[in-house]
């Protein structure tokens, strides 16, 4: 291990100078590892194992789809390629046509390349294939990935093409939005997991909650998941679904369709040599003997059965037999990830028997949720899944429009290839689309849901808003949004099994708890497939005995060899220990040599009373999580998988390792936590979930997101001006770079109560300190200016950017250049002009202004094109830096989970201050430390202050230190060598009178990091403004500029304090008092209106209900009675008289919203108005 | 107070005096000290006109960082403050002007220093004011930026004359050690320790110009501090002894300003009486309250709420200021041949 340094003149020199070679993190590489090596894999052998999959589709030129028509056209996709990213072919003009990841975020456009398809059809079976290249759209690349073009590019050319001296890759750019696929935990791969689930017996009247289920994978990486089910007289079924369809089938059935076999050897191969069982023979006696009613007996005949039934579901081609549907359900859906159906058979067996070991209670359930029996699913394997799918379906489109040209009438020719040309131009072949959608929103449209259990959130953003952020994105594995609407909290459960591969530290609280993990920092992922060839004969050569003998190799009384998923042979328990001892000194030995990989997982299960089912099981597929730990019988690397771990003793540090018990020893006990997790100074001294909290608050600070900032146009990018490097840190950190991407400041931290203004967890900066530049950042917003987004396609461009002809106001030109985009550096706030175009149907010059109503500096005007490149510019894309000194409001926290608001930046001279005239920084309450307990905030400060005091940077790994070597000694002896306190506290004097203070303070150094979540973002304040039309109240949200409401609880608090005025106030005069009238005599809001107003008279409100109408009938006889005074109007020419009783009152106006809702429903209110 | 303050001197540098005032009260001691750090006039960049800035800094990050450069401030009583000044924005009379032009038209990437500036517009044939602060054994002084090959900042700095309150640039005072009573005779303060105060209180510097305490002594309730350890250090615009000077100045200043104002009130009521007047004299620790009180709170209209009055006072040489120049320029201060004894 490297001592901590600061480096400071390597570092720079590696600025000026990114190394030609490789870079000197090889650490970060890793971390992105599982994500590009899924998608390299694609290219490498997936997708093309993929499409053989698919295999044929088979269209004959009959009218009716049921019947075989006279010609037979067999079309498959024969191979998949995928072009690096370039310019269209329309593209005349450019010279370099290949695309860099730069400029797609700069463009915001998507890094893609096209996506090609080899399609081999024949005709009448004819030997002969005619092939044709089809390009299906655009497919989004992963940057990093061997399609892209940065793969394998040393930093200096990095750097050169406008990236990261170390960019990592592992995402995809798609509307200039870095995204990628997040790992998702699903069940281990081909290895049959017991299981209790009270669902289970929802399925139907006699089915229990016992089942074994095994989710088998296919060499291309897509899953089936079979279950056994156990009934409750005994009887199994299987079951699976196919296309969002479940389906069940007896198990016999399937035993049966396999290979041709009689009662008794299925009864050998479950029951074995434990015949004395009665349990076991009993059961299977009734399973054999209810199958007795199918009277399927040969083995043709179970299969002709089976594709019978799966026929219509299959969708087989009208020229297949049953016998050839039926093998095609056994192909495609039973123990998919065998070829040979013996094997398959066996295995089948060995399920049964495990279930019924289950039952029996002889064995334990295995736990779905402990990582034993989970792998990942990678973000590359996923894409290729859905690409797998969308070319079936693309087959089965030119199927179907085909068919639909031959019902039309339309003729169709096979051997024509300009018809075959047509009909593919006639589907829709954009795949590439279909993968963009998928990436940008994270949705999963799929006909068979790829076994998979949820439809959305796989795709997340990967935010740039600090280094630790972005670098965990690639970290992150996720449980499966299914989990996180589960009440119960089991998932969530910390399991020691997850030991070395999950952090235990670095999981979000909130909702998202123990279902969103981080990837400890040397957990691994396996992406290439490996060569177990080699394994079975070493097996043999050991002792075990193969497969094909008759004697049972189910049972817990032998060991069960089986290799990813596949019975190899048995062997005697105490042979399964030697065998797995063996082959794992073997594969540690010499790998090469015995033909053994050093990444296979060696799970031997030893026999125990109840417990997991025993057996060597051996994995070497992908998608498997693996770590390095220390093999100790030859001290050499030795690489280990969860499944296995269980059964292993592996001692944490040398000092542990006990004589026959250990065999293993972690390289480093840091080795469990995630790379956030490790950075975190001391975390050995903090209460846990302190550390939780740090992991949550580094990925929120306001740091260094990147150095190539230029060439980015993320939404919005938050920079710390002035990072440094912590003085203490841990090795690692040194080791993952993060000096170039720095997170916060030293800073000089007293602990003490001094101005009533750090109460609380509020925190006192000096005010000279941020004068001169502390945690000042900036923020970065783009907007894009898109002129053509109102015009429709292939229209004339009749808007330019830049002044017309016309007259434009003299004020426009102090922010607008000739050319109508702003200077670089000038000013805006809300309003100004931030560019302007000449509207040619108008004839005038517009502007467009800026909305935000925090002024910024105009950073950058890009210019952009379209794709071709040939049009006038019509897009804009403007970079505004807004900045952010630290406010009072602003939060700040250490890196222990210590977070406070800045409540104060008190003057210099009156902050406290040392003998050596050093005065504090930041000021901290001592609260904060007795009930959180982050003692090594306290370490860090001792350290920090040692190593400002020597000029040394302080290593801060945890587990550095002992009961015996207590870093308070170990700093303690350094500040003492400098002349200070052994316990780094000063006595401290008062700024204000100079009178040394009653108590010695602790101060020290502490890394401050400041927080996104500004003041500046989050102030809400109104007087009067916007208001509801409906119910005249506020409006809400800060953006609208509404109001926060003051709600039941706020409510209640007021009415309890006895603040009745107060109350009034917020909820009435601020709301929406309004002045109404009401009728006194009929007591109605609703029916009083305003008079038209006469000469003379004015107006008057008058109620409509209590007047009385004066037609033309009574005007005659009761003229002389009415005095013309009283008569009044409405507006529609209607005379009335009376109804003046009327006078105005104070109401909240949703009253009267209230009363009109409750008239409409014939309910009418009426109020008395007092005093009369 | 019976007894005269005392200096002694323990070492003197470019940068940095290190002294001991002693028979003074804790007071004083203090109000010079803050005075020293925030009240002290000097030179600091305050207005940039950013002409060209092609660089990869931003304007107001350089703009900022320009500030921070310290300038020499010797002859800063030439200049006015900008708001005592008649200009409008601002003129020879209160501000320099330094110039900035740099163009990097080499292959390798070009550092620009403070000592590139140039003063365009001094006081009057005054050459040193605002002269940059260089203190590396380069001559290069502070790094402001960096240029990569066609990159160019052309930038004119406008400095004036402020005090540290307003903004920290004008600090002349980098840190000011201030210690009292090493050996807590007084036991303002209590050296906490786990197992022996010996082992984990290295003793101060200070405690070897003090009689150790005699175990067993009587502890003295009436004595109080009056023996200060400081040490000064600047940031380079001023000597220290001019900082330490021009404190006690504007310490004087204020409090005849305090003074002044009191006797103003008094013969307003028509109650003039000189025991008042005598009665602040012996107690300065009061008058600073008030004063500081004063700065604070009443200053709501001006722009600035320092040295309002300070024109008018200028020399010091009042009645009510004469009192106390003994701590000026007379005083064995100066004398540099004086041994060091530290």
């Amino acid at each position: 291990m490297t001592k901590a340094q600061f480096r400071t003149l390597e570092r720079e020199n590696r600025f000026i100078n990114p190394p030609e070679d490789k870079s000197n993190f090889p650490l970060l590489e890793n971390a992105v590892k599982p994500h590009i090596g899924s998608f390299n894999a694609l290219t490498d052998d997936i997708l093309n194992l993929a499409v053989k999959d698919i295999g044929y589709k088979t269209i004959f030129d009959s009218k009716d789809p049921e019947k075989i028509g006279p010609n037979k056209l067999k079309i498959r996709v024969d191979s998949v390629q995928i072009a690096k990213p370039s310019v269209p072919l329309t593209d005349k003009l450019s010279i370099n046509r290949n695309i860099y990841p730069s400029e797609c975020r700069e463009r915001h456009s998507t890094y893609k390349g096209r996506l090609l398809l080899k399609l081999a059809w024949s005709i009448n079976d004819n030997d002969e294939e005619i092939t044709e290249i089809r390009d299906v759209g655009q497919l989004p690349i992963m940057v990093q990935s061997n399609r892209c073009h940065l793969n394998n590019l040393s930093p200096n050319q990095l750097v050169n093409l406008r990236e990261e001296s170390d960019e990592l890759g592992g995402y995809f750019i798609v509307n200039g939005i870095e995204k990628l696929i997040r790992m998702l935990i699903v069940q281990r791969r081909n290895h049959p997991m017991a299981i209790i689930r009270p669902s289970f017996g929802n399925r139907g009247a006699s089915y229990s909650a016992f089942g074994v289920q095994l989710r088998s994978v296919r060499p291309d990486q897509t899953s089936q998941t079979n279950v056994l089910h156990y009934l409750n007289d005994g009887n199994v079924t299987f079951r699976f679904s196919w296309k969002k369809n479940e389906y069940l089938v007896p198990v016999t059935l399937i035993l049966k369709a396999l290979i041709e076999t009689s009662d008794k050897e299925i009864f050998d191969n479950i029951v074995g040599s434990d015949v004395d069982n009665s349990f076991l023979t009993d059961r299977l006696e009734l399973l054999l003997r209810t199958f007795k009613n199918y009277k399927l007996n040969s083995n043709k005949e179970s299969v002709a059965y089976l594709g019978k039934k799966f026929r219509i579901v299959f969708n087989a081609s009208p020229d297949m037999t049953d016998i050839d549907v039926g093998n095609e359900v056994l192909n495609r859906i039973v123990l998919v990830h065998l070829n040979d159906n013996n094997d398959k058979f066996k295995m089948l067996c060995f399920m049964i028997r495990k279930l019924y070991s289950l039952v029996a209670g002889e064995c334990s359930p295995d736990n779905p949720d402990s990582t034993q029996h989970q792998e990942i699913l990678l973000g590359g394997f996923l894409y290729g899944m859905i690409l797998k799918e969308k070319i079936d379906e693309y087959l089965s489109n030119l199927k179907l429009q085909i068919q639909s040209d031959i019902n039309r009438g339309i003729a169709v020719n096979f051997n024509d290839r300009k018809y075959m040309t047509r009909a593919f131009s006639r589907i829709n072949e954009n795949i590439g689309q279909k993968l963009q959608y998928f990436l940008s929103t994270g949705n999963l449209v799929s006909q068979s849901g790829l076994d998979l259990q949820q439809v959305s959130g796989y795709t997340v953003v990967a935010e740039k808003i600090n280094f630790h952020r972005f670098i965990s994105h690639f970290r992150m594995v996720h449980r499966g949004s299914f989990f996180a609407e589960l009440k119960t909290t089991t998932v969530r459960k910390l399991l020691p099994e997850s030991w070395g591969f999950l952090c235990p530290v670095h999981t979000p609280d909130g909702s998202p708890c123990g279902l969103l993990n981080h990837l400890a920092h040397k957990c691994e992922i396996t992406t290439e497939n490996i060569d177990t060839s080699k394994i079975p004969m070493q097996l043999f050569k050991l002792g075990v005995k193969p497969n094909s003998s008759s004697v049972s190799i189910a049972g817990q009384n032998v060991c069960c060899v089986q290799l990813d998923g596949k019975i190899i042979g048995y062997c005697s328990h105490k042979q399964g220990k030697i065998i797995a001892d063996t082959l794992r000194y073997w594969k540690i030995e010499d790998s090469e040599k015995y033909g053994i990989p050093l990444s296979l997982e060696i799970g031997y299960v030893p026999p125990s009373n109840h417990g997991q089912y025993p057996g060597l099981y051996l994995f070497g597929g992908r998608s498997r999580l693996i770590r390095p730990v220390n093999y100790l019988p030859l001290n050499k690397l030795d690489i280990v998988g969860p499944f296995e771990q269980v059964f292993m003793n592996i001692a944490v540090i040398p000092d542990e390792i006990e004589n026959n018990v250990h065999s293993h020893c972690e390289f480093s006990p840091t080795n469990i936590l995630s790379i956030l997790a490790n950075l975190t100074p001391f975390s050995d001294f903090n209460q846990s979930p302190r550390n939780m909290y740090q992991c949550q608050m580094g990925k929120q600070t306001m740091g260094t997101p990147g150095v190539a900032l230029v060439h980015r146009s993320d939404n919005k990018l938050y920079k710390l001006q002035a990072g440094q490097t912590p003085i203490v840190k841990a090795n690692l950190y040194d080791d993952y770079g993060m000096d170039n991407f720095p997170n916060g400041t030293n800073a000089v931290v007293a602990v003490i109560s001094y101005t009533g203004y750090d109460m609380d967890d509020a925190m006192i900066i000096n005010k000279s300190t941020d004068e001169r530049g502390f945690a000042y950042g900036v923020v970065y917003k783009v907007e894009k200016i898109d002129l053509s987004q109102q015009r429709r396609r292939n229209d004339p461009i009749t808007q330019h950017f830049g002044f017309g002809p016309d007259e434009t106001p003299i004020e426009w030109r102090e922010k607008l250049d000739e050319d109508g985009l702003p200077y670089i550096g000038v000013h805006v706030e809300e309003g100004d002009p931030i560019c302007c175009y000449y509207d040619e149907v108008l004839g005038k010059t517009k502007i467009k202004t800026y909305h935000s109503n925090e002024p910024a500096y105009i950073e950058e005007v890009k210019l952009l094109s379209d794709d071709n490149g040939n049009t006038e510019c019509q897009t804009l894309s403007i970079k505004y830096r807004i900045t952010r000194q630290p406010l009072i409001g602003d939060k700040f926290s250490s890196r222990h989970g210590q977070k406070g608001v800045c409540s104060r930046k008190w003057p210099q001279i009156d902050m406290p201050f040392s003998e050596t005239g050093i005065q504090p920084d930041v000021i901290i309450n001592p609260h904060a430390f007795p009930s959180r307990m982050t003692i090594g905030m306290f370490v860090e400060s001792l350290a920090g202050k040692a190593g400002a005091l020597h000029g040394i940077s302080q290593d801060a790994t945890p587990w550095k230190f002992s009961e015996d070597d207590m870093p308070a000694d170990f700093f303690g002896e350094q500040l003492k060598s400098a002349g200070y306190n052994y316990h780094g506290n000063e006595p401290l004097y008062s700024g204000a009178t100079g009178e040394e203070l009653r108590a010695d303070i602790y101060i020290g150094v502490v890394y401050y990091q400041r927080l996104r979540h500004m003041v500046n973002d989050k102030f809400q304040v109104r007087s009067t403004g916007p208001v509801n039309s409906l119910t005249m109240q506020p409006v809400k949200g800060r953006k609208r500029h509404g109001g926060i409401r003051v709600g039941e609880m706020e409510r209640d608090a007021l009415i309890g304090h006895g603040t009745s005025f107060l109350l009034q106030d917020r909820l009435l005069n601020c709301s929406d008092y309004t002045h109404t009238s009401v009728c006194r005599d009929c007591g109605s809001l609703l029916s009083t209106q305003v008079s038209v107003p006469r000469i003379g008279g004015g107006e008057s409100i008058r109620c409509r209900r209590c007047s009385t109408r004066i037609d033309n009938k009574n005007i005659g006889h009761k003229s002389n009675m009415i005095e013309n005074v009283d008569v009044w109007e409405d507006g529609t020419g209607k005379r009335f008289i009376g109804g003046g009783n009327t006078t105005t009152i104070a109401i909240p106006f949703v009253l009267k919203y209230l009363d009109s809702e409750l008239s409409a429903m014939g309910i009418s209110m009426k109020y008395n108005v007092e005093p009369n | 107070m019976s007894k005269e303050p005392q200096i002694v001197i323990r070492k003197a540098g470019r940068d940095e005096v290190d002294f001991i005032l002693s028979d003074v009260e804790l007071s004083l001691a203090n109000s010079l000290r803050r005075i020293m750090i925030a009240e002290v006039p000097t030179l600091a960049i305050d207005l940039v006109e950013i002409q060209i800035n092609t660089s990869v800094l931003a304007d107001e990050f350089i703009a900022h960082r320009l500030g921070l450069i310290p300038l020499d401030s010797e002859d800063i009583d030439e200049l006015k403050y900008t708001r005592d000044c008649t200009c409008e924005d601002h003129c020879p009379k209160c501000s320099v002007t330094l110039e900035l032009k740099a163009n990097c038209e080499i292959d390798e990437t070009m550092n620009i220093y403070s000592s590139h500036f140039i003063i365009t517009s001094g006081v009057g044939n005054n050459l040193k004011l605002g002269q940059p602060i260089i203190r590396d054994p380069m001559r290069k002084g502070i790094l402001i930026c960096k240029l990569k090959k066609h990159q160019q900042l052309h930038v004119k700095c406008i400095a004036k004359k402020g005090i540290a309150k307003e903004h920290a640039k004008w600090s002349p005072c980098s840190a000011i050690g201030f210690e009292y009573d090493p050996y807590n005779k007084l036991k303002h303060t209590d050296y906490w320790y786990e197992e022996s105060v010996e082992n984990e209180w290295p003793k101060s510097l200070n405690s070897d110009w003090e009689e150790p305490p005699i175990p067993g002594e009587k502890f003295n309730y009436n004595a109080k501090p009056d023996k200060f350890y400081i040490n000064l250090e600047t940031t380079g615009v001023l000597n220290p002894n001019e900082v330490f000077n021009k404190g006690c100045n504007e310490l004087q200043q204020k409090l005849a300003n305090v003074i002044f104002e009191l006797k103003k009130l008094d013969q307003q009521s028509n109650t003039d009486d000189n025991s008042n007047i005598n009665g602040m004299d012996s107690n300065i620790n009061n008058t600073h309250n008030i004063n500081q009180g004063d700065d604070y709170s009443n200053n709501m209209g001006r722009r600035t709420q320092y040295g309002g009055g300070g024109t008018q006072y200028g020399g010091g040489e009042t009645q009510y200021g004469g009192g106390y120049t003994q701590y000026g320029g007379t005083t064995q201060y100066d004398d540099r041949n004086r041994p060091n004894r530290w």
